[in-house]
């Protein structure tokens, strides 16, 4: 191989590293299937989430919004929800949050101590400012646990993105047209005007001989020649000249602008939404994750408290929903804005169609049978050190009216049924 | 040594020609010190550069990254004292090996320029932030006022208790001439917040949660507006020693030390050059 030809593949690889480099590259998941499963399906549960659209241009609005339930058998290892903070999960800066809310609080700061078993509603509004397709979820991040993800749906931004505007108008009535841009070119202005100082203060140095020179003066103890009187003078101009622009600047800026206010660090507190009445009494008696068929087993002891008889319509469980599909209200209570890719197709298997009869206790074995086990890497329950799952039971009246009962437990990973 | 060859080479001044003739260099060499020194500078350039951008984002990131990091407390606090570490150390390195005053001047000049490259390319390239939420403070007027301080004093301990109280002191009211504005009052949802706060809120960072900062969280309420000046003066009070600590490890690190070698390796070393082979 020739020297010429070798340079010339160095110089291709060099340049195509550059390229990488400098090019941006958006991330597009956002760590979901990451978390490990006994956090996904024994702290938050998601439900109820919709999304008010798909497809939107850059400045108009997406909603976000449905409920969650902090789970009774909340895991020992992961911190409580003493101290929380709403957001999403979407890509950088592509969507830019305009509202969010717990409970209708308003949910800008972090809220503090969420009650454990208690459910909350909660609303996210997004507006689009980067075209491209992003994946929004809620996200509940938890102080000392971290990011919990709830489901993630598909948002289309369309248009361009030098139309977004964040406009803003302050207490005291200035009108601010865009936050992306606002005090970026005063901030500038000024930093370059200092490195203007610092550069002229370097070449004042960087003009002489400098390095093998200067040391070997220094070496002769001829220090007064590096360093002179007219250095001398040139420093105290320096210092005078930094002081007053530093004193005259902030003088100035303290009477543009005499009302400020620190950066807001205050917390919230919302109470959770009234509490249900305990609809189904749940005891879960024996689960197991077979490992070959993907299935996951639930033999539940089920006490009917309503005067309702009552059907069993989904299992959820991050952010997997396994529908009854043989119950017609579980199958409308499926918003069309819920990704597919989190509703398995093969559903829940309840055995006996026969609802719970008011007052009834009676056993019931679901059976949530789909790869998504798999896909959504929730099956490492075989190696922890908590081999715990837990989820939500939706049941249903004939009136079509919905009652929640968390089921929670430990699991047995099996490779052949045994219930 | 000719004195005119030497201002042909590089247009000197008297008191660089006496360098010249007290370093004892022909004009010859001279020229090819100045050409040493061009690819010195270079290389130096990127190495203060890098140092100072890595030291600075391992103690003081976040700080610096976001304007609703800026807080009273402990932006106040901890940029001029981390800032100040790498540019006390490169202060030090140039004064004590070639006398130039410029060692902090360049530390923070270079970690200013690489910031706003980081900026643009990585901050709002990579991640769409605005660069409203990412603009960077600097603590280059401190620096010029500590190299300033070192040329007038020939001192360094001088130079610790003048020039690190003004770079502590300074940081604040030399940033706030252009971050001010950040800090109106806006009102959002029914409450009361900062356009700092607000920016912040819009351009979410999906793994940043509003709790995780490290912010004043109404702990000074004792000293209600001037809150920012008790952090400034106790971020003056600890720059003294954090120059002190730096300026030696500066030191340190351009001292040659030999070290005296045992008998067992004086040994060897004879063996091998009666064998004929080279002294290393």
């Amino acid at each position: 191989m020739s020297l010429l030809f070798r340079k010339m593949i160095l110089a291709v690889l060099a340049g195509a590293a550059l390229l990488l480099s400098v090019l941006p590259q958006p991330a597009i998941a956002h760590g979901e299937r990451a978390t490990e499963p006994y956090i996904r399906t024994r702290t938050i549960h998601w439900f109820d989430v919709t999304w008010s659209t798909d497809k939107m241009k850059v400045n108009d609005t997406v909603t976000v919004q449905g409920k969650f339930r902090l789970m009774t058998d909340w895991p020992d290892a992961v911190s409580k929800p003493d101290l929380v903070f709403l957001s999403n999960g979407s890509p950088g800066a592509s969507l830019t949050r305009v509202e969010s809310y717990i409970n209708g609080m308003p949910a800008q700061q972090s809220t503090k101590n969420l009650e454990i078993g208690r459910d909350y509603d909660f609303k996210l509004v997004m507006k689009g400012r980067e075209p491209g397709k992003w994946h929004l979820h809620p996200v509940m991040n938890i102080y000392g646990a971290g990011a919990i993800v709830g489901p993630g749906g598909w948002v289309t931004v369309t248009g361009n993105a030098a139309d977004f505007k964040a406009p803003v108008t302050t207490m005291h009535g200035t009108k601010i047209d865009d936050l992306q841009t606002f005090g970026v070119a005063r901030v500038q202005m000024w930093q370059a005007g200092y490195a203007l100082i610092a550069v002229a203060w370097l070449l004042w140095w960087l003009r002489r001989p400098l390095l093998i020179s200067r040391w070997r003066v220094l070496e002769k103890g001829r220090e007064d020649l590096l360093v002179t009187r007219t250095d001398d003078k040139v420093a105290a101009g320096l210092l005078v000249l930094v002081l007053l622009v530093v004193i005259v600047g902030y003088t100035k800026i303290k009477a543009e602008f005499p009302q400020l206010v620190p950066l807001q660090g205050g917390s919230l507190y919302t109470p959770p939404l009234q509490e249900a009445p305990n609809a189904v009494a749940i005891k879960l008696k024996r689960a197991e994750y077979d490992v070959p068929g993907r299935s996951m087993r639930l033999n539940i002891e089920m006490t009917n408290n309503t005067d309702q008889p009552l059907s069993v319509g989904e299992f959820t469980t991050a952010n997997l929903r396994f529908i009854n599909k043989k119950l017609p209200a579980a199958v409308a209570a499926i918003d069309p804005t819920y990704p597919q890719d989190l509703i398995p197709g093969n559903g829940l298997i309840v055995d006996g169609s026969a609802p719970l009869a008011p007052g009834e206790t009676r056993l019931v074995m679901l059976e949530a049978t789909d790869a998504a086990w798999e896909l959504e890497r929730l099956v490492s329950f075989l190696s922890n050190v908590d081999s715990r799952t837990g989820g939500l039971i939706f049941f249903y009246d004939p009136k079509g009216n919905r009652y929640i009962s968390e089921v929670y437990g430990a699991i047995l990973p099996v490779f052949k049924k045994t219930i | 040594m000719d004195g005119d060859n030497h201002e042909k080479v590089l247009a000197m001044t008297a008191n660089d020609q006496a360098v010249l003739d007290v370093a004892e260099m022909s004009p010859k060499i001279a020229n090819w010190s100045r050409t040493f020194d061009i690819l010195i500078v270079i290389v130096a350039a990127f190495l203060i550069w890098a140092v100072s951008h890595i030291g600075f984002l391992l103690l003081g990131g976040d700080w610096d990254f976001f304007i609703d990091w800026k807080d009273r407390q402990y932006w106040v606090l901890i940029t001029p004292v981390v800032t100040l570490m790498m540019a006390a150390a490169f202060q030090a390195i140039f004064w004590h090996l070639f006398r130039l005053p410029f060692g902090a001047t360049a530390s923070v000049l270079l970690f200013l320029l690489g910031v706003w490259i980081v900026r643009y390319h990585s901050w709002q390239g990579l991640a769409f932030f605005p660069i409203s939420l990412v603009v960077p403070a600097t603590c280059l007027m401190g620096a010029l006022a500590l190299d300033a301080i070192l040329v007038l004093t020939r001192s360094w301990l001088v130079t610790a208790v003048f020039g690190g109280t003004l770079f502590g002191l300074m940081f604040f009211p030399s940033n706030w001439i252009y971050l001010a504005p950040y800090f109106q009052p806006v009102e959002h949802m029914g409450q009361m917040t900062s356009l700092a706060d607000l920016i912040g809120y819009t351009f979410p960072r999906s793994g940043t949660p509003e709790y995780i900062r490290i912010i004043e969280r109404g702990t000074l309420r004792t000293f209600q507006d001037s809150a920012m000046w008790v952090s400034a003066f106790f971020a003056a009070f600890l720059c003294i020693f954090t120059y002190m600590i730096f300026w030696w490890i500066g030191i340190k690190a351009c001292t040659i030390k030999y070290i005296a070698i045992g008998s067992k390796f004086k040994d060897a070393y004879a063996a091998n050059v009666n064998a004929g082979g080279k002294a290393a």
